[in-house]
């Protein structure tokens, strides 16, 4: 067996392509999925059981069922019912709901893991609802949930791979073009793999910057 | 004013207050002593509206805090410093005192910074002005709590047992603090163990049992023979206290 990747050179503009469409999607999906997982573990932990019980449902249904067949859902399910949406967008909603369910439940431990005197405090100084969520609530809740919930996105990523499926030629798209192209798997897919791995570890050591940022008070207990 | 009239507050079954009536004008030090589970605790938290009260009303300056509209205004006129302290965790100690200021007064940031300094150099914690809470010891952060609380500006300052997570070091820096600002004319309802320092600081001294109030008189009066410890429950706390 021979291991030349120089064989891929002439396709190195397809492989960009490739991760730059992953590394976009990502972005949003990440983005999406924290900012939906904040929206619903703040309804799982409200004081209103309707909000609760929707929450649980919602977690309940994305996280119970493959994610592939979400996405197929989403891309040939909806369009039945007169509702076209793009590859790109579908995936990135996709990732985003699905990611949520996840992202959701490790925030909701973050908030549950508050001392309720600090809320308590927060509240008869007068903060409005919405001042205590944003000013209090998330960013403590931030501090004890920021490595679980990196986790949860490094696996978005490794996800994200699904959305070749729906004819989105992000990385692993382009990579089995590649490889039907030139016949070399090999060379292929070590490169796919060395991607990957750069991307996940670029996101991991920025959540553990974010976290050392985070916990700067007490950075020497915690890092 | 705060006015108490006929509170009544149950915890699953047990009633925890049972038609407490006080008043509180501006410029009294009320302090508030009975053992632990008489209701001290929840009735400071029925003023600013921590507990929801189960009968009766309680109105700060005429605002009703059952009513949540009014309890916004009863909130702006009272401030609560904390036997824990809760303080922000992830705010420097400056930060804690401008949160308020700022959200709720809407002072400007510059004015509620250079405030909230001044007010930790009346603490003592200019040096630590900028210090996490985690950074600083137990007397420092109830310090912190302290000036949180006066950083705005209110007409009574609520006390829930302050000193009692405190070691006596950490205890004298606290009460020496709060002295001062009985000398200064802050208005205070004192809730605490601290009987001795109770004497000295209030005006008033209201003795609860079991959620009831059973004395309610001016501090000398108080601490009378003739007067409050005629009582026999007041007359065996205080001795319970002073051996402690």
């Amino acid at each position: 067996m021979q291991f030349d990747l120089t064989v891929l050179l002439p396709h190195l503009g397809v492989l960009r392509d490739g991760a730059i469409l992953t590394a976009q999607a990502c972005a949003l999906a990440l983005a999406g999925s924290v900012v939906t997982g904040a929206l619903v573990a703040m309804a799982s932990t409200s004081a209103s059981k309707p909000l609760r019980r929707a929450a649980d449902i919602y977690v309940d249904i994305f996280r119970n069922v493959p994610f592939i067949v979400q996405m197929f859902f989403f891309y040939f399910g909806l369009p039945v019912l007169g509702l076209y949406i793009d590859a790109f967008t579908t995936g990135v909603v996709a990732l985003s709901i699905a990611g949520g369910a996840f992202t959701s439940n490790v925030i909701r431990s973050g908030i549950l893991a508050i001392d309720p005197g600090v809320i308590e405090a927060a509240q008869v100084f007068g903060l409005h609802k919405r001042t205590v969520f944003l000013k209090i609530v998330m960013p403590i809740a931030l501090r004890t949930s920021i490595r679980p919930l990196g986790a949860v996105l490094v696996n978005l990523i490794l996800t994200s791979s699904i959305l070749s499926t729906i004819t989105l030629n992000e990385l692993t798209g382009s990579a089995k073009i590649v490889a039907s192209d030139t016949f070399r798997p090999f060379e292929v897919y070590f490169v796919l793999l060395v991607v990957y791995a750069v991307l996940t570890w670029s996101v991991s050591l920025a959540i553990g910057a974010l976290h050392r940022r985070l916990n700067r008070d007490i950075v020497e207990v915690v890092s | 004013m705060i006015k108490i009239e006929g509170v009544r507050k149950v915890f699953n079954g047990v009633t925890v207050l049972d038609h407490i009536d006080l008043k509180v004008e501006k410029g009294e030090v009320v302090s508030i002593l009975g053992s632990s589970g008489s209701g001290k605790s929840t009735l400071l938290r029925c003023i600013n509206g921590l507990e929801k009260l189960d009968g009766g009303s309680i109105s700060v300056d005429g605002f009703d805090v059952a009513r949540p509209k009014e309890l916004a205004e009863a909130r702006k006129r009272s401030a609560t410093v904390f036997q824990l302290f809760n303080l922000y965790p992830h705010m420097t100690a400056v930060q804690n005192l401008m949160l308020a200021p700022v959200e709720v007064l809407k002072v400007p940031k510059a004015k509620a910074e250079a405030d909230a300094r001044a007010l930790l150099a009346s603490v003592g914690l200019s040096e630590r002005a900028d210090a996490y809470p985690a950074q600083l010891s137990g007397g420092q952060r109830q310090r912190v709590g302290i000036a949180r609380a006066l950083a705005v500006n209110p007409s009574y300052l609520l006390l829930d047992e302050v000193t009692s997570a405190l070691d006596p070091e950490m205890t004298a820096e606290v009460l020496r603090i709060l002295a001062r600002l009985a000398d200064e004319g802050t208005t205070m309802v004192f809730v605490t163990h601290e009987v001795e320092f109770a004497r000295t600081i209030s005006s008033r001294v209201v003795f609860l049992e079991k959620g009831r109030l059973l004395v309610d008189l001016p501090t000398t009066e108080f601490f009378a023979d003739d007067g409050g410890l005629a009582n026999p429950r007041v007359r065996q706390f205080l001795s319970n206290m002073s051996k402690g």
